[in-house]
């Protein structure tokens, strides 16, 4: 299960993070979109009450927290107590652009029955904000702000928490390969960051291209700068209508122009037509 | 009596060359329509599916349908149906092109063939009724040799379906051919062989008009212009073949005996690699504005029609990765005339029995294009472990006993295509309840799972309702004919298809009764099994896919969930309106309109 925290006035970047461009996205399409790729259980929106969101997939679930002015805690009790048949979330803010599936799935991997919480501590500080929680954990979560808590660190004291430090991330190779700077925790605050952020080259993906959507030797992949499988359809000049699906690293099958690329990704653009 | 149908089907007994005309109710057709619907109902009626199907008695049906004949692209095809020796359920494959309009044409919807020749013959069917005549000159010949033989001795106009050598000798999965193309799986071909018929050959000898001449024109100028578009342009292009190199990108092309689902060589044998090097020719069915028939050249000389599942089956699924060897291995199943995915499938149960040691065969190994070829030709010759491969891999692993039963994967005894269910949920459904057994062609259900839509390794209950529909749309398409390759072209397939049918035969057909005759044709099927002893067990997959889950590249685990697939069965049965023994309730039983009584449970074992 993922949760994306989607809460919050954006009041430093003076508009909603939530509706922010990234690459002819949303920051939130993006960021449930990493999400969506690396846990099993589907991902949940927690948003303020009444608070708009842009669009999203039919199989996000968005939960409104009722409850307004208590920060980030208050939308960790909702989210984890909706994450209803999951064991554990990942749980992260909307503003991570850099988030890679890796690191989620790293984060997760974490868990054994003695961890209430699996949190990174990168960059020089603690990330609550890119953790995992036990959904059990929800009761605690709701009794501490009862008691007057409003800092997720004070859940973490209040739990069995397992830190990963740097040298432990990045001691999965699969995330080592994909993220070495732990860009993962890299959040925009200002426009300067959000600004900074845009510039940063785009992810590098292999595309290949079967069929009768290859001509020559196309079917051997190439790498391109994509964000998203639409730019990976544009740079393979292939259109993704009904005749068109790709498969991302030969496991999920979409025609969804929005799904979020990270670097390492493989898309094999396949014909919709699989009779043989 | 309905345009584009004679109403009546000709039974031949061919012990003594006599025909019997059985008259076909014009309810029936329309609840059957034509094809592997037809089929079914008559081989419900003609036959006892208790018979052994190499015996005497049993029935094999050759059948037509209202479409054959018209201008509509891709609908000159037949249906040969009977009880399969390889799995003994019912079979049902298709084949093209003009034998089917000569069928057709001689004045029957249908010929049904019981009975064992005195000696090797050919039975011709014409205008002047039916007749035997001898086979001797070309027993044990190919069925390509057969067919060309034929045409030389009877003249012009007569078309020849005809079985190989392996039909002969009662191979368990041996095809009837023609023109090349192969009616292939489940060993009609076995079926023919042991009633000693070698062919049998038809001339047209009438006609027949569709209830609206001009609305048929109409609709196939449309249908015609539609088929050139992006739908079909895969198998214009590069053929079924183009699946090979996808396939291995999404995982779900088995290796080695299901080992896994990757080829790390496919780029070897795929057509986006072969296309220019070895192509040497495009051919279409008779009536076909697609023309799928990609021949490539094998490297001796000769050439080999190329699909992706004779590909698959000996290529990957035995580890060979050379070009050369896959298609001199697909062109000697050609002329042997047997099931290219069930003698890939054999071999490569038998390549893991050697290398696990329960078969004495040191020499076949995984990989070896030679042990291959070698495989084939004492199949062929019945020397060495030919006899045992000829069983198909069901009965020979029971044969062997021990561990050889868990490393078949067959269902109800039928060898897997090449669509890996573990990667494929929906797939795996549909292979697991078709009445056929293990077939993409009857269960398209890949189509759901590689459409986009449903999630490929959290299958529910979108996956069970995916697979019905999917196999609603084939009872259908493969009982009026058409072309299943022609299925993408159409938006509201029932729909059309109804408008399409109704021009033909003048009934006033919609959607919603084609959806109804789908589910008819569907558990008629399943009613033929029930009779011929399944059972509940014959709906599932087999051990050893749960046995061997697959670890894809970004480390994530495939595997088949035993529980889960058992309920979603359960659901599919549900969905079917069947029973714990998969009985249906009377009324779904009545409307089937077969003579039989409903039978009884079958006991189980």
């Amino acid at each position: 299960m993922g949760i994306v925290l989607v809460g919050g006035r954006s009041s430093r970047m003076g508009a909603p993070k939530a509706s922010l461009d990234w690459h002819g996205v949303t920051l939130l399409q993006r960021t449930v979109g990493i999400l969506a790729r690396a846990v099993d259980g589907g991902v949940l929106a927690v948003r303020a009450p009444g608070q708009p969101l842009p669009d999203l997939l039919d199989d996000v679930t968005v939960v409104d927290d009722d409850e307004e002015g208590l920060g980030p805690m208050q939308g960790l009790a909702v989210g984890l107590a909706a994450a209803d048949g999951a064991e554990v979330a990942f749980v992260c803010s909307t503003d991570l652009p850099f988030l890679h599936p890796a690191f989620v799935r790293r984060v997760l991997a974490a868990f054994t029955v003695d961890t209430d919480a699996v949190v990174p501590h990168a960059h020089g500080h603690r990330q609550p904000l890119a953790a995992g929680y036990r959904t059990a954990l929800a009761p605690t979560v709701t009794g501490l702000l009862a008691a007057g808590a409003r800092k997720p660190a004070m859940v973490l004291e209040a739990c069995r928490t397992r830190w990963l430090e740097e040298d432990d991330l990045l001691a999965d190779p699969a995330l080592a390969a994909v993220d070495p700077h732990l860009d993962s925790v890299r959040n925009i605050n200002v426009p300067e960051e959000y600004e900074a952020a845009l510039a940063v080259p785009l992810p590098t993906v292999t595309i290949e291209r079967f069929g009768t959507l290859a001509r020559g030797d196309e079917h051997r992949g190439i790498e391109v700068a994509a964000a998203t499988l639409g730019a990976a359809a544009d740079a393979a000049g292939v259109v993704l209508d009904q005749h068109v699906v790709a498969a991302l690293n030969g496991e999920r099958i979409t025609r969804d122009p929005t799904v979020p690329l990270v670097a390492g990704d493989r898309v094999a653009f396949i014909s919709a037509d699989a009779g043989g | 009596m309905a345009g584009g149908t004679f109403g009546r089907a000709l039974v031949v007994d061919v012990e003594v060359g006599a025909g019997e005309v059985v008259p076909l109710p014009e309810h029936v057709q329309r609840s059957y329509l034509g094809g592997v619907g037809l089929g079914t109902w008559l081989l419900h009626e003609l036959s006892d599916p208790a018979v052994d199907p190499l015996d005497p008695a049993a029935v094999l049906a050759f059948v037509f349908s209202p479409l054959v004949g018209t201008p509509l692209t891709t609908s000159a095809k037949f249906a040969v149906v009977a009880r399969s020796p390889l799995t003994g359920m019912l079979t049902d494959a298709l084949a093209s092109s003009h034998f089917a309009i000569a069928g057709k044409l001689t004045g029957h919807d249908a010929i049904a063939v019981r009975g064992r020749c005195p000696r090797p013959s050919v039975l011709l069917v014409d205008g002047d009724g039916p007749r035997l005549i001898d086979a001797t000159d070309v027993w044990g010949r190919s069925a390509a040799d057969t067919e060309a033989a034929l045409a030389q001795r009877l003249g012009t106009g007569w078309r020849t379906a005809a079985i190989g050598p392996a039909g002969e000798r009662g191979v368990r999965y041996a095809t009837v051919s023609h023109d090349g193309r192969h009616a292939g799986r489940g060993g009609l071909g076995a079926v023919l062989g042991a009633k000693n018929l070698k062919a049998v050959a038809v001339r047209a000898a009438t006609k027949v008009a569709p209830a609206d001449p001009a609305g048929v024109l109409t609709a196939a100028r449309d249908l015609r212009a539609r088929s050139f578009g992006p739908a079909t342009a895969k198998y214009r292009e590069l053929g079924t073949l183009s699946n090979l190199l996808a396939f291995n990108a999404i995982n779900t092309l088995p290796t080695r005996n299901f080992a896994t689902a990757s080829f790390d060589d496919a780029p070897a044998l795929a057509a986006e690699e072969l296309h220019e090097l070895r192509q040497v020719a495009r051919n279409s069915c008779a009536s076909c504005a697609i023309g799928c028939e990609h021949i490539y050249a094998t490297g001796r000389g000769g050439g080999a029609r190329v699909e992706y599942e004779n590909v698959y089956a000996l290529g990957p699924l035995c580890g060979v990765s050379d070009p050369d060897a896959v298609l001199a291995a697909s062109a000697r199943c050609d002329e042997l005339g047997i099931d290219t995915i069930s003698a890939g499938g054999t071999i490569a149960w038998a390549m893991s029995c050697a290398e696990a040691g329960l078969l004495d065969a040191p020499w076949l190994r995984f990989g070896d294009g030679a042990a291959l070829l070698r495989a084939l030709d004492e199949l062929a010759a019945g020397t060495g472990i030919g006899p045992l491969l000829a069983e198909g891999s069901a009965r020979a692993a029971a044969q062997l006993g021990g561990e050889a039963p868990a490393l078949t994967v067959t269902v109800k005894g039928l060898e897997l295509p090449g669509y890996d269910p573990r990667t494929l949920p929906a797939m795996a459904l549909g292979l697991a309840v078709n009445a056929r057994g293990a077939d993409h062609n009857r269960s398209g259900a890949y189509e759901a799972d590689l459409g986009g839509e449903l999630d490929r390794f959290a299958p529910g209950d979108a996956h069970v309702a995916a697979a019905i529909e999917t196999e609603d749309r084939a009872a259908v398409i493969d009982s009026m004919i058409l072309c299943r390759f022609l299925r993408g072209v159409f938006e509201e397939p029932f729909d059309e298809w109804a408008e399409l049918l109704a021009l033909v035969t003048g009934w006033d057909l919609d959607g919603a009764e084609l959806r109804a005759t789908a589910r008819r044709i569907v558990l008629a099927k399943r009613m033929f099994n029930l009779r011929a002893g399944w059972t509940p067990a014959d709906d599932g997959l087999p051990r050893r896919l749960f046995d061997t889950p697959l670890t894809l590249p970004s480390g994530r685990t495939a595997a088949l969930d035993r529980e889960r697939l058992t309920a979603m069965i359960a659901s599919y049965h549900r969905a079917r309106g069947l029973d714990a023994d998969g009985r249906p309730s009377p009324e779904a039983y009545a409307d089937l309109h077969l003579r039989a009584p409903l039978p009884d449970a079958a006991p189980v074992p």
